[in-house]
């Protein structure tokens, strides 16, 4: 199941609640993406680093770049290693790294970041981070780009979170129901094309392929009507009184331009 | 039809710039005489766009929204000079083929293009554009070997129908004739239809890089930009008549992708009272201020369903012409209903514009629903399905009896109310 989430790429959204909290669904996301060697940064805003490192490995926590907004959220120790722009200047820097490699960025929480910043700005800041992979031509190839939200739903109105929900590819809604827990997932696929036909002369009881001979013999057969080359030449060949003849067909409503199978709806 | 064309465009009057919006055309009324000096400017001609034809009711000059049961539905096609807006449905599946329908009419046409979006770039939703229907009809008998059948040139050696090898292939050119045509949603369209159009493109995060201060009552900055960029390409490329173009004349096909949402800087979506609530329905203002003054039509979807402030909702549809609703049955509860199985959800024309006339041209079919089959896009009406077995239990004939009377008068007399009477 995680691995499908993380697989799409993109905004995954997890709606957690009073009742089913959802960090612990996010470390173990975070987890499973350091585990399978990617990048993974880590914008801890809601609680203590000391408190979001428990319960990993030390090998885990060392692959984790964490930058933390708990501690000072408007930097008034003035310290050297304060990121400026705060958390989307992060998520800017984040975004302009040169170096190639799926990338996950785990963001605790989004409550934190709509409560100080305004949603649009936030919606505009994620759109840029999740789809930079989705534009052809540039110049670094830049790998996929995951991005882990955690959104408690109680503290929004509709609005925030409707918005969210709708840049989204995949919402994972957490309830349950007495002491069951239980997710929701909701995957938002760019609509794929149809796969192939499958080859409806497989699996028959009856050869419906014809061999190299049989082939040969059908190729030499006489038709009627199928005369010499030359006399097809000459009956091809246009009469001096005859024009050459143009079709210009315009199908009006009635016409039913639908190849598809005409029987696909019996119910066999 | 000229002087049918000709009486459209009084002073004042919306859409239909057909004749040439001439200083010295004091009056409507033209008379219809011989041109024998071959007049190539001055006076009023009946300029042929292609891909347009006037209304049959009102003589407004209209354009092909790229799937022909919508077109019907509509009257006959979208008016030049109005604006289409599509709700979008809620997980935004269908509405995008919609809006990639009426740009690829577009291309298909040779009309100029304008696409603005603030979630895709635009060059890529060119990419996906549906392809056009080719209309083999009158080939697929002839073809009786199938060698034949997969080589594409006109003058292969048929073996059977050589009689037709020298038949002209029918295609559809970059420019076509037709009024509306059909595309197929499984293919992609050819790469050489688009580099032979003429389009451009808006995409916002490239237009704005930075966040600008924004003060009460105003247009948010990419509203702002956008119809600075629609303006600019209005007047220099001529289509509102600014300078006399001796070469033929063409429509402007304007697509705004998911107006209103977040993404392009507006929080109606966001909040009920946000600080410019009012952003949105200026921008639709003055956007069909520039549309009826020049030869262009406009489509716009929107995200209503997360749009919170009712009000606003109620405001859009009243700035717009046309008001198309799209509800998807997906995870809604009535996705299993017996009555709606066959169809993926129901469309809702909510508004359709009265353009220099006292009445609108409404249809009677009020029930309509959409399919997305594998290649096309039907928009059908609703039937009921036939009662046909004894057998049927009565508790699900109450369910159909419960869901059509929601229903307008259009539709089967069958189940009128909470009863089921047998005869």
């Amino acid at each position: 199941m995680l691995d499908s989430l993380l697989s799409l790429g993109g905004l995954v959204l997890l709606r957690d609640s009073v009742e089913w909290e959802g960090r612990s669904l996010l470390k173990a996301l975070v987890k499973k993406s350091a585990l399978c060697g990617e990048q993974v940064h880590i914008l801890g805003c809601e609680v203590s680093e000391e408190e979001f490192r428990e319960g990993f490995d030390s090998d885990i926590n060392n692959r984790l770049v964490y930058h933390d907004f708990f501690r000072d959220p408007l930097n008034w120790s003035k310290t050297e290693e304060a990121l400026p722009g705060g958390p989307l200047g992060a998520l800017r820097a984040i975004c302009k790294r040169t170096d190639p490699g799926p990338v996950t960025i785990a963001l605790d929480s989004l409550s934190w970041l709509l409560l100080h910043l305004p949603c649009t700005t936030l919606c505009q800041a994620l759109h840029a981070v999740s789809h930079q992979d989705s534009c052809p031509g540039d110049s670094s190839p830049v790998g996929k780009v995951s991005v882990l939200g955690l959104l408690h739903e109680e503290l929004h109105g509709p609005g925030p979170v409707g918005a969210l929900s709708s840049l989204a590819q995949t919402e994972v809604t957490l309830g349950g129901t007495k002491g069951q827990a239980s997710a929701h997932i909701l995957c938002r696929r760019p609509r794929q094309r149809p796969t192939d036909q499958v080859d409806p002369t497989t699996h028959l009881t009856f050869n419906l392929h014809l061999s190299k001979k049989e082939r040969e013999a059908r190729d030499s057969l006489i038709l009627p009507f199928q005369f010499s080359s030359e006399k097809q030449q000459a009956l091809l060949r246009p009469r001096p009184g005859q024009a050459t003849s143009h079709i210009f067909y315009e199908p009006d409503a009635y016409d039913d331009l639908d190849q598809e199978d005409p029987d696909d709806d019996l119910d066999i | 039809m000229a002087a049918v064309a000709s009486c459209g465009s009084g002073a004042g009057s919306t859409g239909s710039a057909v004749a040439t919006a001439s200083k010295s055309n004091v009056t409507s009324f033209q008379r219809r005489g011989p041109r024998a000096s071959g007049t190539n400017d001055s006076g009023p001609r009946l300029v042929s766009i292609a891909g347009t034809r006037p209304s049959v009711r009102n003589g407004q000059l209209l354009v092909s929204t790229g799937l022909p049961a919508l077109d019907q539905l509509l009257g006959g096609g979208l008016a030049i000079g109005t604006v289409l807006l599509i709700e979008e449905d809620k997980y935004n599946i269908y509405s995008p083929l919609l809006f990639k329908c009426f740009l690829a009419e577009g291309i298909v046409n040779g009309h100029t293009l304008l696409v603005a979006s603030a979630k895709e770039d635009p060059a890529n939703i060119l990419q996906e554009l549906p392809a056009p229907l080719l209309d083999d009809n009158s080939k697929k008998e002839f073809d009786e070997d199938v060698y034949n059948h997969k080589t594409p040139e006109s003058n292969i050696k048929m073996k059977i129908a050589w009689r037709y090898q020298l038949l002209p292939k029918m295609e559809i050119g970059p420019v076509s004739s037709r009024f509306g045509h059909y595309y197929d949603a499984s293919k992609r369209i050819p790469q050489e239809l688009i580099e032979a159009s003429n389009w451009h493109g808006f995409f916002l995060p490239e237009k704005i890089s930075s966040t600008l201060k924004v003060e009460p009552c105003s247009l948010t900055p990419g509203y702002i930009k956008l119809l600075q960029f629609i303006q600019n390409i209005i007047s220099e490329e001529g289509f509102d008549g600014s300078n006399p173009q001796k070469k033929q004349r063409n429509v402007l096909r304007i697509g705004i992708q998911n107006l209103g949402s977040p993404l392009w800087g507006d929080d109606i979506c966001c909040a009920e009272n946000g600080s410019n609530s009012h952003s949105l329905t200026k921008f639709l203002y003055v956007l069909r201020g520039l549309l009826r003054t020049s030869l262009s039509a406009c489509i716009i979807t929107m995200p209503t369903h997360l749009i919170q402030n009712k009000a606003i909702i109620a405001r859009v549809t009243n700035l717009s012409d046309i008001v198309i609703g799209l509800e998807s049955f997906i995870g809604s509860e009535r996705e299993t209903n017996p009555l709606y199985k066959d169809y993926h959800g129901l469309i809702h024309i909510r508004q359709i514009p009265r353009l220099n006339n006292l009445i609108c041209d409404e249809s009677d079919v009020k029930d309509l629903a959409f399919k997305l089959k594998r290649k096309l896009f039907t928009i059908e009406r609703l039937h009921l399905p036939p009662d046909l077995s004894d057998t049927v239990s009565r508790s699900s004939k109450q369910d159909l009896a419960e869901s059509t009377k929601r229903l307008g008068p259009g539709c089967g007399m069958m189940a009128g109310g909470k009863k089921h009477l047998d005869f």
